[in-house]
């Protein structure tokens, strides 16, 4: 039959009995091919189904209607709009009988997060203390680590909830996961750094920096963490401004080595607040903001963690030679994909690009908005502290300038990106007035293609995600 | 094709004979019956004609078959049966792509020619992303629309469904032209150069540029086309120079020609209005181009019909009091429209005979008197089928012509025209904020308000 028909594409599916298969669903008889059933995988029930000799219908014990959905996803890799009769809970539990839930995971994954085409998807809540202090999104797996009050929630890519642990701290004001199972955090309210095993909530270790020669050093607080493959990084002080960066053992979760302590007693030396890891250089990136009555000030630090010497480091206000004096940033953060550091100006609000690998005395490329409706924003005077926030995601620059969420983005440009994105940055609102009239934002994260993003006093966590195929409202 | 197999279970109780037009087919377990006849409207191509040309007994399909029963439903009647509502217009799209049956769908469900201008009212609304407001909108003829606000491009489906967003290089565009559901031309008054985008990846496909003597950046005052062509207005840089270009959209592009170049010289203002609105007239193989200019001693302007292959204007119109606040011309009716600034009113002339003789006709209220104000600031006027549409701050006018049967006969031989005004929409859906786009794509008519981040989608009733 296939002379008849040149090039069909469905020459499987039009094919004779060969490789086709019934399968008797809770009552209901479907008929599909082999090659559809495989399509789930190897170790799936369905491909085991698949190699069945006899001409039989097999029966399967479970909902047909689900079954209608999840088969439709195997045939055309989509979820038919009929599986919005489920929850997707539902709908993962009946995955996973059927042992197909990685392509539903990824029928169900949010598109790439597009900051310019992204809106507010839902909103995650804890049960109580709903005012979410400190959160990681891990970008690998799409979950997402909370800490609210003393406790730590854990929900997965699919925002269920699946885990809470209460710990022994009172306030949490920092937390990342460093391994499947464990959550670091730590609280400006109480010393150390704790490692909680979310699966059966204990305690597992904790982590307390002490230095029996130097009897200053005593009940010191992390206010930042991060991690790299084999090690995790926290930042400590005590109560009269000595810091250090400790190195911890991700396996043994012992300190492995202390990393530029320093005195504290101004803001150039005060602990880091935010620390990134840069797998691609090895490098650890730390900065310190303050704000007071006379504008920001702060450093950034980079560390060669092996070495533990520092690798480079800029000072706001008084390094270099910046064309911007008296613009010293409010917030920093790494792009860990194009290897670029973005700070955030705190009076003109510009955005300024420097390349990891070519910092200098002044590296920085501003970034300046050329849209005149959008230069009237900037904070005044730079003394609304802390409200201002940078966050680099999918190549993306996300701002939080008091309630407002914005986006930096480059504009896609026929011929190759050389060099850096000046002039080629567009900034845009990914929000709506009435968003940005919640509440001031707090913190942002991206993972697993979805902005996190908390307010100040606003109970839950906003989920920004892009969808295509989003479609009409209808006026009724 | 051979008697059916008795070994196949299902095929127990069919008896057909071997000439037989009825075709059974089985689609993931269900057996649907039809006839060649029926499975050869979808087209050579479609996957249903391979279906008919099978020799199998009965060919089998591994996809869903309640989608499989809408489609078949669809193939039969040229409508979508009431039991498609149970699926998303989403399921249905990317399964007719499927069985190669898009166009079907396309037809029952955004077809030009169900435009019912009557019907129309407000039925859904496009969210956009993002704090600006839409600046210029276009769609193609099935319905399709591109939508520019701010920096960015919004493109949706014929099935309304958004596709994609992108980011240009430009701050606002002012002036946006699909070229097809992929690219589209896009232009502004601030920035040079006509860029052709392509809207899936959001690159610039090519920039048009006019070469203008005094070497500075032009910029893009409105895009039109015909069929062959695609006509950009330039202004220079320094705003004292402007043409138009004409390019081959058949050919890369390629500039074709360039008509209607002014310098400024002297004093004369004429020659310094860019053109800020071209529309094709196929039936008269005319470009009309108009543009206008406000100054201290108010607005004046100019309407020209351009011969693209001479490069001549056939026939130009000053206009010094109450000019243009916007003009269209309908084909079908042959007529033109304007709404005067000054007036607001709606103003026809016949465009049956260009002649120096032919002027402007009120349509409302003609004894207006003029006062400073300008009533009809910021008014459009476009013109779909044999209606005129006409904006009025948040309010919508239809204009059509009444077929009166008794005639009436003026002395210059033609018959006089009635037009009746109707105001659009539902009284909730009526006044809001100004309106700043009025487009026609497929079967719906699209608004877009200033400070609102959305567009209205307008259609009948039937949906």
């Amino acid at each position: 039959m296939e002379d008849g028909i040149p090039n069909n594409p469905f020459g499987t599916q039009l094919g004779g009995g060969v490789g086709r298969i019934k399968l008797n669903v809770g009552g209901k008889l479907f008929e599909t091919t082999v090659s559809t059933l495989r399509s789930g995988g190897p170790d799936s029930l369905l491909s085991a189904l698949s190699n069945r000799p006899t001409q039989d219908p097999v029966f399967i014990d479970r909902d047909p209607e689900i079954f209608s959905v999840l088969l439709s996803l195997l045939r055309s890799n989509r979820l038919p709009s009929t599986a919005k009769r489920f929850s997707n809970l539902e709908l993962i539990d009946e995955a996973l009988y059927y042992g197909i839930e990685s392509q539903l995971r990824m029928a169900l994954a949010p598109t790439r997060l597009n900051g310019i085409d992204a809106s507010i998807f839902t909103t995650v809540k804890p049960s109580s203390d709903g005012i979410v202090s400190a959160f990681n999104a891990i970008d690998s797996d799409g979950s997402l680590w909370v800490a609210h009050g003393g406790q730590i929630s854990v929900y997965d890519w699919n925002l269920s909830h699946t885990a809470t642990v209460r710990t022994h701290l009172d306030f949490i004001t920092s937390i990342r996961r460093v391994r499947p199972e464990i959550a670091a955090v730590g609280s400006l309210y109480g010393s150390g750094l704790h490692f909680y095993n979310m699966t059966n909530g204990c305690r597992v270790d904790s982590v307390e920096w002490v230095d029996p020669s130097d009897v200053r050093i005593y009940k010191a607080r992390v206010h930042a963490i991060a991690d790299s493959e084999d090690s995790i990084f926290a930042s400590y002080d005590c109560q009269h401004g000595e810091n250090s960066v400790l190195m911890i053992d991700r396996s043994t979760l012992k300190i492995s080595s202390e990393i530029g302590r320093m005195q504290g007693t101004s803001s150039k030396n005060a602990v880091p607040g935010k620390l990134k890891y840069v797998p691609d250089m090895g490098i650890l990136v730390g900065s310190s903001v303050t704000s007071g009555a006379f504008g920001y000030s702060g450093y950034i630090r980079l560390w060669d963690p092996r070495s533990r010497d520092v690798v480079w480091e800029t000072n706001e206000p008084g390094s270099g030679r910046s064309s911007r004096f008296g613009d010293s940033f409010a917030d920093v953060d790494v792009d860990l994909d194009n290897l670029a550091l973005f700070k955030l100006c705190s009076k003109s609000g510009d955005l300024a690009v420097a390349e990891l690998r070519k910092l200098s005395d002044d590296p920085w490329v501003y970034l300046k908005e050329k849209n005149p409706s959008m230069r009237n924003v900037g904070i005044s005077g730079g003394i609304a502290g802390g409200n201002l926030l940078i966050h680099c995601y999918r190549k993306q620059v996300f701002v939080g300038r008091e309630g407002d969420l914005e986006v930096w983005s480059r504009v896609e440009d026929n011929a190759d990106g050389e060099g850096t994105c000046e002039g080629l940055c567009r900034r845009n609102y990914v929000d709506k007035v009435e968003d940005a009239e919640r509440g001031i934002i707090k913190k942002i994260e991206g993972g697993g293609d979805r902005l996190f993003v908390t307010r100040e006093d606003v109970e839950g966590i906003e989920v920004w995600q892009s969808s295509n195929y989003s479609g009409a409202v209808s006026v009724s | 094709m051979p008697p059916f197999a008795g070994s196949n279970p299902f095929s127990y109780g069919f008896h057909q004979e071997s000439n037989s037009s009825i075709v059974t087919i089985d689609v993931g377990g269900q057996l649907f019956q039809t006839t060649k006849q029926t499975l050869a409207l979808a087209g050579s191509k479609s996957l249903f004609s391979k279906i008919s040309n099978s020799n199998e007994t009965i060919p089998f399909i591994d996809r869903d078959p309640e989608i499989f029963s809408v489609l078949l439903s669809l193939l039969r009647t040229g409508n979508l049966p009431s039991k498609a509502k149970a699926f998303d217009i989403q399921d249905l799209i990317f399964e007719s792509q499927f069985y190669g049956v898009e166009n079907l769908l396309v037809n029952s469900q955004s077809d030009p020619s169900q435009f019912d201008a009557f019907n129309l009212e407000k039925s859904l609304v496009l969210p956009l992303s993002g704090r600006d407001s839409p600046s210029a909108i276009s769609t193609t003829q099935y319905g399709s629309l591109h939508v520019a606000h701010g920096s960015k491009i919004s493109s949706f489906d014929w099935a309304l469904q958004r596709k994609s967003t992108i980011l240009t290089q430009f701050t606002a565009i002012d002036s946006l032209l699909a070229l097809s559901p992929k690219t589209a031309a896009a232009g502004a008054t601030d920035f040079s150069g006509l860029q052709i985008i392509d809207l899936d990846k959001g690159f610039v496909k090519d920039t048009l540029n006019w070469e203008n003597v005094t070497r500075s950046g032009s910029t893009v005052q409105a895009i039109g086309s015909s069929p062959e062509y695609l006509f950009t207005s330039f202004e220079s840089g320094r705003r004292n120079s402007n043409c138009i270009m004409v390019y081959d959209l058949n050919d890369n592009l390629r500039p074709v020609a360039e008509i209607g170049h002014y310098e400024i010289f002297g004093a004369e203002l004429d020659s310094a209005i860019p053109s800020t609105k071209l529309q094709w007239i196929s039936s008269r193989n005319l470009l009309m181009a108009s543009g206008s200019h406000s100054g201290p001693s108010g607005v004046s302007g100019n309407i020209r019909f351009w011969d693209i292959r001479s490069g001549n204007v056939v026939w130009e119109l000053k206009e010094k009091s109450d000019c243009f606040s916007d003009v269209t011309v309908s084909d079908s009716l042959s007529s033109m429209f304007k709404v005067g600034v000054n007036t607001g009113e709606v103003f026809f002339m016949d465009l049956r005979n260009m002649g120096a003789d032919n002027s402007w006709v009120c349509l409302g209220d003609g004894r207006k008197v003029i006062k400073g104000k300008k009533e009809g600031f910021g008014s459009k006027v476009e013109s779909h089928g044999n209606q005129v549409f006409c904006s009025k701050g948040g309010d919508i006018e239809l204009w059509s012509e009444v077929q009166a049967g008794t005639i009436t006969t003026r002395e210059g031989g033609l018959q006089d025209r009635v037009f009746r005004r109707n105001l659009m929409g539902r009284a909730k859906d009526m006044g809001g904020s100004r309106i700043t786009n009025l487009d026609f794509g497929g079967n719906k008519m699209f608004v877009t308000r200033t400070d609102q981040q959305c567009v209205e989608v307008w259609s009948s009733g039937r949906v």
